[in-house]
């Protein structure tokens, strides 16, 4: 009996288990496969209700806050390194011989570059996301002052007298002039696109300002950076080279007798199709090298091997000596160290034409590349003690400083900075999306085509399965997470999707990710890509009357004849709040000859101001150029009734769009207002 | 798009009567007879009036793109020249010249002005408008920008703004925000929106509105406040000194706290209290029919079709061309005053060989010893005599 009774209860929890399974995990099945837009990923409920989280208690429970060392500086006597971590929107105080975090200066958001005065008093730490600079007396750690800036400052020089402050402004590419006297904003200079890197030369007379984004110029024109040299004496821009086929030149570093000026680049192919990756050569990697005297030559050289390329060159630092240059690829963990008296000797004994097939010879890097270091997680800025014996590496994602030293070139130590010890599925996700180990030879990683996970401003060749052009705008991948579907074709629903079989197939010719990669990967996505403030053109949310009137014409339903506009052809209907779009395909007249027939998906506007050049090939320069250029035929909005004040109006507006964030109320406004009617 | 001419014959008729009367006051001036005056000033004078000869022109033979010559602006150690065949520069002795394969948007350029604070270059052309940095052209037009039109008659620099008088409005662009403000007779009180000239100074800017006469923008206050002529008469300025002497505006300087307006039909100077008119039968301008003008310090040049004025409001020195030679003169007009509180005029002509290049002058730039003057016939470099 009492066995029976056992075996009758497990029978019958045996039968409800069956009927519940099959049926639920059908029902899974469907759930999954709707959530992924892919019938194979794993039923793991934790993909989504975990990790994907991007708010409230079970993101808190699941994510962590963690440090992102990314520049750094050295006190002169060497007792001291000053760290920024840029997640943290922190300086930190680090005493490199006991290998210990002494203090964290908060300073504002995003802090990007950190320099200190000659007489070690004082630290100044460039503020990205507060359009600012941050102050420090080193004596007491505290920040005593504030600088404004102009948009997104980044890279930081002293002035040869120490009087004044440059300030790379990467957003509103331009450079400030502060006054340290006065605190002031003396002037401000345009420069390249995009600009980060600025160095003064040994002999404090130039100042160079490198650029990450080429020009904007139709597809099919070479490619062109600015490197941006400003006089000291004169304080005016004496120079614009315009440096050929790359892009992404992060960094600059002199030699010490200033006789070469190197900088980091990337040289894209992005005008061959991409199935060109298989072949290699999609993105190669390098340094251009500068001559400092009159009528000198200007030379790029590859840091890559053949079959093995070391991808994304941020920082690079010249030992004392002037003997070696080391070179951080945060795409590939590694540090290259160049010997700088070969670099030289190739130049000097090369023929011009020889000099110019270099930029193009995988093989070349033998010649002056002496040791490859690995690192940590994604290494970004380096610095070298004032003796030029040790090398200080930031390991973003390590939330780790590495320490090598310069004469045998190894690793002797590393510097914890008491970021979290897990690393979160999110925190991996970031990894993978910066590590180039997932693509055929290491050619490149998601943050080589969106850097700052945004987009590089490039128009790709994506052949298509007949072998078509499709010409390809990059978009960003900021808070891209609620703005399915993906691609301009809009044909992967999910990230899932996006990141799985396809983008393996098209992309990166390697295996595709596995699921837990795959899950890490979205998870960061999702969760973890915010926008920059918008300070240039909407900083507090107050509209100025422009983008007010702006605001009007791109939600109007008449136009200035007294027309009613049809509803598909206004601003708003496609463009709604917050993400301004209506996640829905459209047909906007912009299909050229060589796209495949197809609708486009309609891209979110948050932020647009930040995402030149615009439409799904890039044919637009600006904001403008969509209405003027391409939009004679109102079939992009009604606009061709517009004065030009309107259409300047209407453009300011759209500057104004901020993250979704902020634009939530806007958004129960405007569906408030939608359901009323 | 041009104002029309109001016909009013009764008020017509009494202004042809006032004018009469104002010419026989005028007439009487006896040429001198002196042929080397150091300067031409009146007794009252606290400065001597410039006088500049020692003339040198350049046309396409001395490597000009063109000998339509429409503006030029000294700029340290070289001088810019807008020409219809682009744009020209004079350093070393030597002309360079940039046209659109270097990156102008235009090869007519009309206008150019030098950013003191950056030494960039901004240039208006016929096709939109360039700042020139570094040796790298960037070009604004009203298709891929903010600008209001591509028609740029006028571009000055004035701290971090740059203004440009266009065809479709007078624009604003703040090199630091990388925003673009267009002011047209929608949003500034213009009577249309073909702009003409824009110059800056004391915070203020200040439009050649054609038809609207001058556009004063308090930078602080963002307010407008406009001169017009007050007669409103088209034809003639009915009410000598009561204000502009015509809407139709064609230029706008400002220096030492002055204000001069060029129009087609004369000239005004304004101190901030009291308007003054001047006309080539009252004073010693060239011509009522004035192109542009530029006022350096308590002199301003006037770019007239019938040759080159200067004047500090009391002394005037006008430069013209023979028609049948290179050789001219340069008219010195003094209006001093008498011990008796008269007016006492003199005039004074002093040959030069060579002259300017042509009468019909389009733009001029004076810097401490030189002047130079952009003509209908090349570009002519005049030196201060001392």
């Amino acid at each position: 009996m009492k066995t029976s009774g056992i075996l009758s209860v497990l029978l019958f929890f045996s039968v409800l288990g069956l009927i519940v399974y099959f049926p639920g995990r059908k029902w899974a099945r469907v759930h999954v496969n709707s959530k992924t837009a892919v019938g194979d990923h794993p039923l793991n409920c934790l993909s989504c209700h975990l990790y994907t989280q991007k708010s409230g208690f079970i993101s808190k429970l699941v994510n962590r806050k963690y440090m992102s060392p990314f520049n750094m500086a050295v006190s002169k006597e060497g007792d001291r390194l000053y760290v920024v971590a840029q997640e943290d929107n922190a300086l930190l105080v680090v005493d490199p011989e006991k290998k210990k975090v002494l203090k964290k200066i908060i300073v504002g958001n995003l802090p990007h570059s950190v320099i200190l005065s000659n007489d070690g008093q004082r630290a100044y730490v460039s503020n990205e996301w507060s359009d600012d600079v941050s102050v420090i007396d080193l004596s007491t750690s505290k920040v005593v002052d504030t600088l404004k800036t102009g948009n997104g400052p980044a890279g930081l020089s002293l002035s040869a007298d120490n009087k004044s402050l440059y300030v790379v402004n990467s957003y509103s590419s331009n450079i400030s002039v502060l006054d340290l006297n006065t605190g002031e904003e003396r002037k401000r200079f345009d420069t390249g696109n995009n600009p980060t890197g600025t160095q003064l030369s040994p002999d404090g007379k130039t100042l160079y300002v490198t650029s990450r984004r080429a020009l904007i110029a139709p597809y099919g024109e070479t490619l062109k950076s600015e490197i941006t040299v400003l006089d000291e004496n004169s304080q005016k821009i004496t120079g614009r080279r315009n440096i050929e086929s790359a892009y992404m030149m992060e960094n600059i570093a002199f030699t010490p007798t200033g006789d070469l000026a190197i900088v980091t680049m990337i040289r894209p192919k992005n005008l061959v199709p991409s199935i060109q990756v298989e072949l290699g050569w999609m993105m190669t990697y390098g340094i251009v090298v500068i001559e400092q005297k009159e009528n000198g030559r200007v030379i790029q050289l590859l840091l890559d091997e053949p079959n093995a390329y070391y991808s994304d060159p941020f920082d690079i630092v010249i030992t004392p000596d002037g003997k070696k240059a080391f070179v951080s690829h945060s795409g590939v963990n590694t540090i290259s160290v160049v010997n700088i008296d070969s670099v030289r000797s190739l130049i000097d004994k090369s023929s011009p034409e020889l000099l110019n097939s270099y930029s193009d010879n995988l093989g070349i890097s033998s010649r002056y590349v002496i040791k490859r270091i690995k690192t940590g997680a994604n290494p970004k800025g380096l610095a070298l003690s004032s003796d030029g014996k040790l090398l200080y590496v930031a390991e973003q994602l390590e939330d780790r400083i590495a320490v090598i030293n310069t004469k045998s070139l190894e690793t002797v130590s590393t510097i914890d900075l008491g970021g979290p010890n897990k690393i979160t599925v999110a925190r991996q996700g970031r990894r993978l999306f910066n590590n180039s180990g997932h693509t055929f030879q290491n050619q490149f990683d998601c943050y080589t085509c969106h850097p700052d996970m945004h987009e590089d401003g490039l128009v790709y060749n994506m052949a298509s399965t007949d072998m078509g052009r499709n010409l390809t705008n990059t978009q960003s991948l900021r808070d891209i997470g609620d703005t399915p579907p993906y691609k301009w074709n809009g044909k992967n629903q999910t990230v899932y999707k996006q990141d799985g079989m396809r983008f393996s197939t098209v992309l990166t010719r390697t295996e595709q990710f596995n699921y837990k990669d795959l899950d890490a990967i979205t998870a960061y996505i999702i969760t973890g890509i915010p926008y920059p403030p918008n300070l240039q053109y909407n900083p507090n949310g107050e509209l100025t009357e422009s983008q007010l009137r702006g605001k009007a014409i791109f939600d109007r339903t008449m136009d200035n004849l007294g027309n009613d506009i049809p509803e598909n052809n206004r601003c708003i209907t496609c463009h709604p709040p917050p993400y301004y779009t209506n996640l829905k395909m459209a047909y906007v007249k912009t299909l050229a000859s060589s796209d495949d027939s197809m609708l486009f998906d309609t891209p979110h506007l948050n932020n647009i101001y930040a995402s030149p050049p615009y439409l799904h090939d890039g044919r637009a320069a600006t904001l403008e150029e969509i209405w003027t250029k391409y939009g004679k035929e109102d079939k992009h909005g009604r606009v061709n009734d517009m004065t030009k004040n309107q259409l300047n109006d209407l453009i300011d507006y759209l500057k104004s769009l901020r993250a979704p964030a902020y634009e939530h109320n806007v958004s129960k406004k405007f569906h408030a207002k939608n359901q009323s009617n | 798009m041009r104002k029309i001419f109001r016909k009013n014959i009764p008020r017509t008729a009494v202004a042809v009567i006032l004018c009469g009367i104002c010419s026989v006051a005028v007439i009487n001036s006896q040429p001198s007879a002196e042929k080397s005056p150091a300067n031409a000033h009146s007794k009252d004078d606290a400065k001597p009036m410039p006088v500049y000869g020692h003339w040198k022109n350049f046309t396409t033979k001395d490597g000009l793109p063109s000998d339509h010559a429409y503006c030029v602006r000294i700029d340290g150690n070289r001088v810019l020249v807008g020409t219809h065949e682009g744009l020209s520069v004079y350093e070393d002795g030597k002309w360079k010249t940039y046209t659109t394969k270097d990156g102008l948007a235009h090869n007519g350029v009309v206008s150019i002005d030098v950013s003191e604070l950056t030494g960039d270059v901004w240039i208006g052309t016929f096709g939109g408008l360039n700042r020139w940095s570094a040796g790298k052209f960037e070009t604004f037009t009203q298709l891929n920008s903010g600008l209001p039109n591509d028609l740029v008659y006028c571009v000055i620099c004035d701290g971090k703004d740059v203004w440009a008088a266009t065809a479709g409005g007078a624009g604003h662009y703040d090199t630091y925000t990388k925003a673009w403000e267009i002011f047209t007779e929608k949003n500034a009180p213009m009577h249309e929106p073909w702009t003409y000239g824009v110059s800056a100074g004391d915070g203020k800017i200040f439009i050649a509105a054609w038809g609207g006469g001058v556009i004063e923008y308090t930078t602080k206050t963002k307010k407008f406040k406009d001169y017009t002529d007050p007669d409103g008469e088209m034809e003639i300025d009915l009410l000598p000194d009561d204000g502009i002497v015509h809407d139709i505006t064609t230029a706008t300087s400002y220096a030492d706290g002055i204000l001069w307006v060029s129009t087609y039909f004369g000239m005004s100077r304004y101190d901030g209290s009291h308007w003054k008119g001047y006309f080539d039968h009252d004073s010693g301008l060239a011509s009522n029919f004035i192109n542009f003008i530029r006022a350096k310090g308590p002199v301003v040049f006037i770019c007239s079709d019938k040759g080159l004025s200067s004047t500090d409001g009391k002394s005037w020195v006008t430069y013209k061309k023979n028609d049948n030679n290179n050789d001219g003169m340069a008219i010195i007009k003094n209006f001093g005053r008498n011990d008796d509180n008269t007016i006492n005029k003199t005039t004074k002509e002093i040959p030069l060989s060579p002259s300017i290049a042509h009468n019909f002058i389009i733009g001029v730039d004076a810097d401490k010893d030189v002047l130079w003057v952009a003509t209908e016939k090349g570009v002519s470099r005049g030196e201060l005599m001392k």
